[in-house]
């Protein structure tokens, strides 16, 4: 005998890190069937974007993933500067490989202790919290801004790196290594994190990649693609570092490979703080007062490795200085449509888990 | 308030419970978008929002008495956060955190943005910014503390 | 077989295939034996005409590939068959775009709520139009155009 409920969570609940709706087919304690309804946060940034100069598009996509506004911001540059055709100065370049790197970490650090809390754990949340604030006062330092820092620029970035920063820089990767092995002794020392993550939410490559999943999903999946490694950009082919896979597929094996990109995120700003050349940090072309004057034509579409996957964008200009359709290939979109499949079957405690360790940020799926 | 000769204080009853009222505050965490996350850093040991006695984050609109709005409203949200707000009992209180949810923001131009939730539910306190730092959230909380401490005299 | 109507490379060094939306599903059924994934779905109003661009990728050869095609009756044949990804897609271009993907089991809106009128990607959207949303007692949205209806 079954008994049949049908079990709403969302949209505004603590466990699904943004606002979807899950209406969950429940048998007992077991999940049937998952129906996601999402929209809820839709802000027509892709119609916004059509009206606006392609400089002002920035802060639009600073908002979609929220919380690694960094690596939004440069998939947005890489497309429109070339597009242009828009050379980007070498001193620029590394600038902006160091805060994509930087903005990667904080991401992960929101995504991490958000995971903590829904395993019920809420010490590791004000531990990585404490470092994305110190990641934010360097973006404070370098920008102006906290979270949405509109930091880049069409032909560079918008302030030089001074000595300040990079002391600051420095101190936070000195610090941060030793807090991180803090922070994951803390997951991986309790009982409970390893029983509620092991074996649960596995995804097989073959359907992670029929649902075009990317990012640390498809490599806790087992296979190594990361935009970074497969098609450079910036000067990512000039650093040392590996991509993590794991091959238990379940939420765990998600979860060691985040916590492995942040150690190698941390190698890559150290080899880019060595290589850091003297320069210019802003193509002249590009200069103040011409911004608005800007004109691209043709069909572009470039691509980023973000926090969650695969971030890509496509731009079609008509030789105009506003773009003509822009269109965001989010990542997390495609990531939390495979959570009914890694779900069923599973108790709801797991469905839970599952969500977290998916990282949609719902500003991503929406847009 | 007034302090006597034997170091009594003597005060309405009305007065004690706005004081009460103000320092016990439990905020619901109606994150919608990107103000939530700096919500969540004022929640945390930085900008610890618990000296001002608001620190218990409750996930039930039943529970709380204050409900900080952070992050842009949609056309689809806003009954949503109406009826979240129907549901909470009185005396109940609302933050407008970030710019969208003051008039709109950056996404005023859209189709589906609405322009300040102050056309949904009233709204005691603004905070502008995009996002608001901690600080000014907790600013924004000080000054809502102030104005129910005030409540009976006006 | 297909017929692959001229093939360019774009501004990022990108491979375009323009075909015919008859051999949409053909071309694609051969990439996908090829080992190749949908990455993403674009469509594009050019006022007379639609373009639909799809991005596929390798993961072994580590290439991308754009495929276009165009349609003046807004109906294009859906490739769900071929790739789940394509279910999310291609509602969110029906959503927003307007384009009716032709043998897609649940082509709905994504987005927007199901009675929301018009496709607001289109350059003929009139944004000054403004719809409201309310809310019945069991979660059911109703669109209206009255500012009092709303919310």
């Amino acid at each position: 005998m079954s008994h049949w409920i049908e079990l709403n969570i969302g949209p505004v609940h603590p466990a699904t890190h943004g606002i979807y709706r899950f209406r969950v087919k429940l048998n007992e304690e077991t999940v049937e069937d998952v129906d996601i309804t999402i929209g809820y946060l839709h802000r027509n940034a892709e119609k916004i974007c059509e009206l606006n100069y392609f400089v002002n598009n920035t802060i639009y996509f600073d908002r979609m993933d929220y919380i690694d506004a960094m690596n939004m911001e440069l998939g947005y540059l890489r497309a429109v500067e070339t597009l242009m055709d828009m050379e980007v100065p070498e001193r620029a370049q590394w600038i902006r490989m160091i805060m994509a790197e930087l903005s990667r970490i904080a991401a992960r650090m929101v995504g991490i202790g958000a995971l903590g809390l829904d395993v019920g754990m809420l010490t590791p949340f004000f531990h990585t919290f404490h470092e994305r604030e110190k990641i934010q006062n360097i973006f404070v330092e370098a920008s102006g801004g906290r979270q949405e820092v509109n930091y880049m620029s069409i032909g560079g970035v918008y302030q030089d790196f001074n000595d300040t920063i990079i002391n600051e820089i420095k101190e936070f990767i000195a610090g941060f290594k030793g807090k991180l092995e803090e922070i994951v002794k803390m997951f991986t020392d309790s009982e409970i994190f390893w029983q509620r993550n092991v074996g649960t939410g596995v995804l097989e490559p073959d359907i992670a990649l029929d649902y075009g999943v990317t990012g640390p999903m498809l490599r806790a999946s087992g296979i190594p693609y990361d935009v970074r490694k497969d098609s450079p950009y910036l000067y990512y082919d000039k650093v040392n570092f590996d991509v993590p896979i794991a091959k238990s597929k379940d939420n765990m094996g998600r979860f060691l490979v985040k916590v492995e990109e942040l150690r190698q995120s941390v190698r890559i700003i150290e080899q880019c703080l060595a290589k850091l050349p003297e320069g210019p940090y802003f193509n002249p072309k590009a200069k103040k007062s011409a911004m608005l004057l800007l004109k691209g034509q043709g069909d572009v579409f470039t691509r980023v490795e973000s926090e969650s996957g695969e971030f890509g964008v496509f731009i079609r200009g008509d030789g105009n200085v506003k773009p003509y359709r822009v269109h965001a290939r989010s990542p997390s979109f495609k990531n939390l449509a495979v959570v009914p499949i890694m779900a069923k079957g599973s108790l709801i405690a797991d469905l839970i888990i599952t969500i977290a360790s998916v990282d949609a940020v719902a500003g991503e799926v929406d847009r | 308030m007034k302090t006597g000769d034997m170091g009594v204080k003597t005060t309405t009853l009305e007065k004690a419970l706005e004081w009460g009222r103000s320092n016990s505050l439990w905020p619901l965490t109606m994150g919608l978008a990107c103000c939530a996350i700096e919500m969540m850093a004022t929640q945390a040991a930085d900008v610890d929002v618990a000296r001002f006695g608001s620190e218990i984050f409750r996930n039930s609109p039943r529970q709380s008495d204050l409900m900080i709005v952070a992050g842009t409203t949609t056309k689809r949200m806003a009954p949503r956060v109406k009826r979240i707000y129907e549901e909470m009992p009185y005396p109940k209180y609302v933050i407008a955190m970030g710019v969208c949810v003051i008039q709109g923001g950056p996404y005023v131009d859209g189709y589906s943005v609405v322009l300040g939730v102050d056309r949904v539910i009233p709204v005691d306190v603004y905070v502008p910014g995009c996002p608001p730092s901690p600080q000014a959230l907790t600013y924004g909380l000080i000054t809502l503390q102030k104005k129910i401490r005030n409540e009976t005299d006006r | 077989m297909y017929k692959i109507l001229s093939e360019e490379t774009d501004k990022s060094g990108m491979k375009v295939l323009n075909i015919d939306k008859s051999d949409l599903v053909e071309l694609m059924e051969d990439y996908k034996n090829r080992r190749y994934y949908l990455s993403s779905i674009t469509g594009v109003d050019m006022k007379d005409h639609i373009d639909v661009i799809y991005h596929i990728h390798n993961f072994d050869k580590n290439d991308y590939l754009c495929v276009k095609v165009s349609t003046s009756d807004e109906k294009v044949p859906s490739i769900t068959k071929l790739w789940k990804a394509a279910i999310v897609d291609e509602r969110e271009q029906y959503d927003l775009m307007g384009i009716v993907f032709e043998g897609h089991e649940n082509l709905r809106r994504i987005l927007l709520p199901d009675e929301w009128v018009g496709h607001p990607l289109r350059k003929d959207y009139d944004l000054n139009k403004v719809q409201y949303i309310s809310m019945d007692r069991d979660g059911n949205e109703h669109v209206s155009f009255d500012d009092k209806e709303g919310w």
